[in-house]
């Protein structure tokens, strides 16, 4: 059975300078185990995507569509409801750990409250979060969970927010957004692994959100890419990196330096002024006519996989 | 044989709690790229503020162009300044936030050339289109541009004074892929261009293999140099 199935998700904010359209169009699913990565560069919407799953958006956000988990729709639960939800059968692992963990509050005690406010023993508590920092390889976890999250190095932080989000156990579907960002490679190869592991262990589902190719290369099954707030192409992990078929995918993978770092000119509309056609003709090479006239739509015959475009590369 | 661009020779930097690094040596000849590579914490980017004497190493000699960097008198020091430059890994505030774009990128020639503004401007009319900046990019302040773009006119500021060395630390580490791409070919063709040296710091090892003849692997405070393909084989066999 589906776990996750994103139908249609749109997300506007309204500035004073017009409707920002974070994210347009939104569809997939994610079935349970899998790993599906939302890849996408700065502004593509796809942070945006993953708030809305777990419903931490801004209440100036208009939101739109039908968001299922577990085919229950949680885009009208109560807030209670899906409160209920957060951090046990959905985890969302932050962007930027530093600014996500309570800089006077010790590295264990982090963990262990999630259980105190469920009542359980404070021996109790802190003797698991032991458990859970060394599971994450916060080793030795005693001595670390004595200490504050300014003395981690940022991989360590990483690892610290990740194990708050599975601390339950319970969890079917985790969230991560840009797990890599600002790490090096080693604490970025580290982390990657450590994702891979748990989503294999849990038999969760794992939806990355990133824009590092890299770590989406390694631990996806399934690849979404975005640009301009919609997926342009969705497929095999593998198939995205070797046989891309959108234009901008294929752009994409070949500005990373071991592909030829060759460099896409310009750069992605104004999410306040999209163009009525192909939000991406003005760098696309393949432009015809009709591109901008018609918004294209994404194919249909494959349910794992897809193409927004009016020439892809394909067969 | 022309003398290098820079010579580093016994270079150390200790803190209160130890050393970071100690005894790095290397050369970086005129318009040739050596990386200095290494995990969070290594000492990297210190080691590239103490070659531009943002910083005073415990011990070493910096040779810049000729002369020995940490003995140079302050108007020596000064006149010698545009040649080594530095870009530094956070677009978003390397340029003053309360300058137009145009203010920051004519600065380095108004202070060092003594020009007007727009003196300044028509000076590096050619740099500035080539470096991808509009009219409508300069008129802005650096919170309106994108990270890709601040980044390009930070180097349209450093290339304006026609330097001999820039120390460029992870320039491209906080930008995406597409955009890091732009970035640095348009720093290689720079360096075609104008024979600039590079001192390329970045923990990216494909970014490092693209960018650099030469890598420094820091490790540990130790230097050991390799080549390209060296350092190609030597990434390979530690990610296992």
């Amino acid at each position: 059975m589906t776990l996750l199935e994103v139908q249609d998700l749109n997300v506007h904010f309204p500035t004073g300078e017009g409707t920002v359209h974070a994210s347009r169009n939104i569809s997939f699913r994610l079935q349970p185990g899998e790993v599906l990565g939302l890849v996408g560069e700065t502004g593509s919407g796809k942070s945006v995507i993953g708030q809305a799953i777990i419903r931490l958006l801004p209440s100036s956000a208009q939101v739109s569509g039908h968001i299922y988990f577990s085919g229950q729709d949680l885009t009208g639960l109560s807030e209670s409801s899906i409160h209920a939800l957060r951090g046990c059968s959905i985890s969302l692992i932050p962007q930027n750990p530093s600014g996500a963990l309570n800089p006077v509050m010790m590295n264990g005690q982090q963990i262990a409250e999630i259980f105190e406010t469920q009542g359980t023993q404070r021996k109790t508590a802190v003797e698991t979060s032991w458990e859970l920092l060394a599971a994450v390889g916060l080793v030795p976890a005693e001595r670390i969970a004595r200490e504050y999250p300014h003395q981690l190095s940022g991989g360590m932080r990483q690892r610290l927010t990740t194990s708050i989000a599975i601390a339950r156990g319970s969890t079917k579907l985790i969230i991560a957004d840009e797990p890599t960002k600002g790490l090096d490679y080693h604490a970025r190869e580290t982390t990657a692994r450590l994702l891979r592991e748990i989503s294999t262990e849990k038999h969760a589902a794992l939806l990355l959100i990133t824009h590092d190719l890299y770590l989406a290369e390694h631990i996806c099954d399934r690849i979404a890419v975005l640009y301009a707030g919609e997926i342009v192409e969705i497929g095999y992990a593998e198939q995205i990196f070797s046989k891309p078929i959108h234009p901008y995918t294929q752009a994409l993978m070949k500005a990373i330096p071991k592909n030829g770092l060759v460099p896409l000119a310009g750069q992605s509309p104004s999410l306040m002024a999209l163009p009525e056609g192909c939000a991406f003709m003005d760098r696309c090479e393949r432009q015809t006519e009709k591109c901008h006239q018609e918004h294209p739509l994404m194919t249909q015959e494959n349910i794992d996989g897809g193409v927004r475009c009016h020439h892809p590369y394909c067969a | 044989m022309p003398s290098p661009v820079l010579c580093v020779t016994g270079l150390s930097k200790s803190y209160g709690h130890g050393n970071i690094f100690s005894g790095i040596s290397f050369v970086v000849e005129k318009g040739a790229t050596l990386g200095l590579f290494g995990l969070s914490g290594s000492g990297k980017s210190t080691l590239g503020r103490c070659i531009v004497r943002l910083e005073q190493p415990t011990a070493g000699v910096v040779t810049m162009l000729g002369y020995d960097l940490f003995s140079l008198g302050s108007k020596k020091l000064r006149e010698l300044r545009p040649s080594f430059q530095m870009i530094f890994q956070h677009p978003e505030i390397s340029l003053n936030p309360s300058m137009t774009l145009a203010e920051s990128v004519a600065e380095p020639l108004m202070v060092h050339k003594e020009l007007k503004q727009d003196e300044a401007l028509n000076y590096i009319r050619s740099l500035i289109s080539k470096v991808g900046l509009r009219d409508e990019h300069l008129a802005r302040y650096p919170h309106q541009l994108s990270g890709g773009e601040v980044q390009r006119a930070v180097l349209a500021r450093i290339f304006s004074l026609k330097p001999k060395l820039v120390v460029a630390d992870e320039p491209t580490s906080m930008l995406d892929v597409s955009v890091q791409a732009q970035v640095l070919r348009l720093m290689q063709d720079l360096q075609k261009e104008t024979g600039v040296s590079y001192v390329f710091i970045s923990h990216d090892p494909d970014v490092m293999s693209v960018m650099c003849d030469h890598v420094l692997w820091i490790d540990d405070g130790t230097g050991v140099l390799f080549d390209r393909s060296e350092f190609v084989d030597r990434v390979r066999t530690q990610s296992r």
